[in-house]
């Protein structure tokens, strides 16, 4: 810019004087004489300990600006009285607490006692709901045990008495095989158990007449030993339902039973 | 010493001895409560149970 002046006669007589080169894009004025006053945005004042000491507890803060009601006398308005409310121990104001919490204290248990007591009663009955409803159901019980009339199966005969769909065998045993399987000795077993283990009484034996093998059920007095035979893969039984010879490994199993007379059989 | 006293010393002053007392006392609650129900369905239900007719079948 002061090049173009200087290469322009005609301007450069008119600014000789000046003190100053102004850009001629400007808008503004050249500066010429006294600035006016700025104005700058006051300073925000800061909550601080000191700022607050200042303000509030100078004189001016001070200085009651409205006036306030002051009562000074309180005689004008009721005490409620809840007389009706209080337990009669507690209604003399002279009495002593020592001598009245214990009944006091007594009856507010006796509440308490009949309130548990009645919540008791009533968590025992829904316990005892959820309890029984893992019971199995009332048809499911009458099929679960089975009453045998031992009358009707002679000596030496086996019954086969359909039992929680397996077959039941109740063996009304002779003297001869009592004798027999009482006196066989457990070496010659292959699954060891005495005959007094197996049976209640020798004259009854009960088992389940499923070949342990692979379940075919075993026919009554046939094998080598009298007892069952398991016409599938020929397993030999003898008359206490012990594996004697053949693929089972063992010997028949002897459910829950119990006599309930001389001539009745409870199997389950 | 009135009757009051006592039970609160005895029963109701210790949580040990206060829940036991109300466990025992719930069990005969519970006996009085069932004992109730039965007789008054038995009374609704008179004559008509197999109980009250029994005697006319065996």
């Amino acid at each position: 810019m002061f090049r173009n002046i200087q290469l322009n006669g005609n301007i450069a007589n008119a600014v000789k004087g000046c003190t100053e080169v102004v850009a001629t894009t400007s808008t503004k004025a050249p500066f010429a004489g006294k600035s006016p006053k700025q104005v700058l945005p006051t300073k925000p004042i800061f909550l601080t300990n000191y700022n607050l000491q200042s303000t509030l507890l100078s004189k001016k803060a001070l200085t009651p600006v409205t006036t306030t009601q002051v009562r000074l006398v309180h005689t004008d308005f009721k005490v409620p009285d809840y007389t009706a409310y209080r337990r009669d121990s507690v209604k003399n104001p002279s009495a002593s607490n020592r001598d009245t919490f214990e009944k006091r204290n007594a009856f507010t248990y006796m509440v308490l006692g009949t309130a548990v007591t009645g919540t008791m009663f009533c968590a025992k009955a829904v316990v005892h709901k959820f309890v029984l409803s893992m019971a199995p159901a009332a048809d499911v019980l009458a099929l679960a045990s089975i009453e045998v009339n031992l009358n009707e199966i002679p000596e030496g005969k086996n019954a086969t008495i359909k039992w929680r769909g397996k077959p039941l065998f109740v063996r009304h045993r002779t003297s001869a095989e009592i004798q027999i399987e009482q006196n066989t000795s457990l070496s010659e077993l292959r699954d060891p158990e005495d005959d007094s283990v197996r049976v209640q009484k020798p004259e009854w034996l009960v088992i389940i007449g499923v070949c342990t093998h692979l379940g075919c059920v075993p026919i009554a007095n046939a094998g080598e030993w009298g007892g069952y035979y398991c016409p599938c893969h020929g397993s030999h039984y003898d008359a206490a339902g012990r594996i004697r010879k053949g693929p089972a490994p063992s010997n028949m199993e002897v459910p829950p039973y119990k006599f309930i007379d001389d001539n009745t059989l409870l199997v389950g | 010493m009135s009757i009051v006293n006592v039970l609160y010393k005895t029963v109701l002053k210790r949580p040990s001895r206060f829940f036991v007392v109300v466990a025992v006392t719930s069990l005969f609650f519970e006996r009085t409560v069932d004992i109730g129900i039965e007789s008054l369905y038995d009374r609704i239900n008179r004559g008509k149970q197999w109980k009250d007719i029994s005697s006319k079948y065996e």
